[in-house]
């Protein structure tokens, strides 16, 4: 048995030059996350969340220290490996929906296997597979503007998880939604995690998130407060 | 779903943009087909006109004929060489001159000019500029041994009117001087004093006997080609065929006339110069717009990357998009261009008021009509430069969107 984690962060900081001023985003982080963990990066606004995200996600480089995604070092990879590791491994769910306003939501879903040149048949399949698993099925041919905000959050999902990738970020994804929506959201979340055994890592300061995570990882001033791990 | 497919949606995102901008390209088509179409017209008829004018597209000669173009230097058969010649694919007419100088006298007095021998049986105005220009009498046919045509300035130098007796003295082969009396049977006008006042057609016969020469012997073969493009083709392929006589060359008409060709190289020079700076001008307009289109785009390419998206993947987008707008453009360009074209190609614009009917450059008359002629590699050539313009307009802000990474586009917006 492979006891790899998932996600390792060893020392991390995240230095940011703004102008003539330095800024700590995250300073001397490290953190572990295994297969299979729901879990949620939480604190106030300005704690480093969406940077330690964008750490994990292969968006951005630590200033110092290591992120090893399935035991890769990620700096060790160029912006092509990157890119193709962000394609094949991870899923993203954002705070405003981000969907393509071009694509319809099939199209939408189908973004990351066309970008894994998936034939054109399976790709139906398993795009068609997963929008009936987030309810969206019957909504396939319409184009994000005419889709609610939590309709679009769930297309959003979809394209998350289509490619089955071994984590979903998703950052603040439920900021942008009625309460009613949020839920159904975050359930929806939760179902997948439990039957598909997808790792889910939010960053969040919405308690209904919170109150559904197994592993809490409190942050302030960029750097780790707590770790707390429910049962 | 297809890269193309994602990138016309893109552009149809914004359609009054795309739309202006699309016009700008279509507009750079305009101005190239009407740079382009007038030049192509202009050159072709006054390579043609100076081909009718004596020399045809190509001419057979003697090898040093062009350089000291004196008597002895003569083809002996030329009749033979303007029958091989006649079959060749391309060639429209083939005619025997003999050219040279002369002294011609009237009662009056004597002036030096030009003489073009010519056999009015083969001859016909549609290769014979003087012969389309006649504006009184006609030309002398085979039975009429001592006939002359000349240009209407020289018998108003002259004082000749037809039926006039006029002596012309030249050189023959030998280097002796010889004269022969002929009488006016046709005045021509080109419009051009230089050549009215200079030049007078003779019997072909009339001046072969005068010179000495053999029956079927001629300073040159003037050839008329079906399209003048042909002419370097030709010529090697004339070239080839003589390979084995030294005694013979084959000239080009920019060989045979290197002022007309100069002045049509330097003109078509900063004709292409300018068409040039408009296309920078409009592919400047193009890229601005494009690289706002892209930076109002930022965040997208954030997610796209972000979603696996590779830079290259990024940058065919964007160049994708500005192929669109350069097809879009060019369709545009031929709706709006194609009405001016066809009344340009039919009617054009007379400038006979500014520039007058006799305007000549480079030695041949230039017609004071704007038209349109467009040959079908000069269509080509602005679809082609009109298309890659725009594609390149289309570069810098493509290498724009896929160099950002993809976090700093994920702060925007």
């Amino acid at each position: 048995m492979n006891n790899t984690p998932l996600v390792q962060l060893e020392n991390v900081s995240r230095i940011y030059q703004q102008g003539k001023v330095q800024v700590n985003a995250v300073t001397e982080f490290s953190i572990h996350i295994q297969a299979g963990e729901f879990s949620v990066l939480c604190g106030p606004s300005g704690s480093g969340k969406t940077t330690i995200l964008n750490l994990i996600g292969a968006l951005d480089e630590p200033s110092l220290g290591t992120v090893r995604l399935e035991g890769r070092d990620l700096a060790e990879l160029g912006r092509s490996a990157l890119a193709k590791l962000r394609r094949d491994r991870i899923g993203f769910v954002f705070q405003s929906y981000n969907l393509n306003p071009v694509l319809t939501a099939f199209e939408n879903a189908e973004f990351v296997l066309a970008l894994q040149n998936i034939p054109i048949a399976e790709r139906r399949q398993r795009v068609m597979a997963v929008l009936g698993e987030v309810g969206m099925g019957e909504l396939a041919a319409r184009r994000p503007d005419e889709l609610s905000g939590g309709q679009q959050q769930r297309i959003a999902i979809a394209r998350a998880i289509v490619s089955r990738p071994a984590i979903v970020l998703a950052d603040e994804p439920t900021a942008n939604v009625d309460s009613a929506t949020a839920d159904a959201i975050l359930d929806l979340m939760v179902r997948l995690n439990r039957e598909q055994g997808i790792t889910f890592l939010f960053s969040t300061h919405d308690q209904r998130v919170m109150d559904r995570a197994r592993r809490l990882i409190h942050l302030r001033d960029g750097r780790l407060v707590h770790d707390e791990v429910r049962g | 779903m297809q890269l193309g497919t994602m990138a016309w949606r893109n552009l149809m995102r914004n359609k009054r943009r795309t739309l202006i901008t699309a016009f700008s390209v279509a507009f750079g088509v305009l101005l190239s087909v009407t740079f382009t179409a007038s030049g192509d017209y202009a050159y072709t008829n006054m390579i043609n006109t100076g081909a009718i004018m004596g020399l045809g597209h190509l001419s057979v000669e003697h090898p040093e004929y062009q350089d000291t173009p004196t008597m002895d230097k003569r083809l002996r058969d030329a009749e033979d060489i303007r029958q091989h010649l006649l079959q060749a694919s391309g060639v429209t007419a083939a005619r025997i001159r003999i050219m040279g100088q002369a002294m011609f006298a009237s009662g009056a007095k004597s002036v030096g000019g030009t003489f073009i021998a010519i056999d009015p049986d083969q001859e016909t105005p549609a290769y014979n500029i003087f012969l389309r220009t006649l504006v009184d009498g006609r030309c002398f046919t085979a039975d009429e041994e001592h006939g002359v045509v000349v240009g209407a300035k020289m018998a108003e130098k002259l004082n000749l009117r037809l039926g006039k007796k006029l002596i012309f003295t030249l050189t023959d082969k030998n280097g002796d001087l010889i004269s022969e009396l002929s009488r006016v049977s046709g005045i021509f006008k080109t419009g051009d004093d230089s050549v009215d006042g200079a030049l007078v057609l003779l019997p072909l016969e009339l001046v072969r006997g005068a010179l000495g020469y053999e029956p079927k012997a001629a300073s040159l073969v003037a050839v008329f080609l079906d399209d003048h493009r042909e002419a370097s083709a030709l010529q090697g392929v004339f070239a080839g065929i003589w390979a084995g006589r030294p005694d013979i060359a084959i000239l080009r008409w920019q060989q045979s006339q290197p002022d007309l060709a100069g002045l049509i190289a330097v003109d078509r020079l900063f004709n292409y110069l300018l068409q040039f700076l408009v296309g920078l001008v409009i592919a400047a307009g193009i890229t601005n717009t494009l690289l706002m289109s892209v930076m109002e785009r930022r965040r997208e390419f954030g997610i796209m990357m972000a979603l696996g998206m590779m830079p290259g993947q990024v940058v065919r987008l964007v160049l994708l998009e500005s192929c669109w707008l350069a097809l879009l453009g060019l369709a545009l360009g031929v709706v709006i261009t194609t009405p001016w074209f066809l009344y340009m190609a039919g009617i054009g614009i007379d400038f006979s008021r500014q520039i007058g009917e006799d305007y000549s450059a480079g030695g041949v008359l230039i017609d004071p009509v704007m038209k349109f002629r467009l040959y079908r590699e000069s269509a080509m050539w602005i679809g082609g430069a009109v298309f890659s313009l725009t594609l390149a307009a289309g570069i810098f802000p493509a290498f724009k969107a896929g160099k950002t990474p993809p976090v700093e586009n994920l702060k925007q917006g």
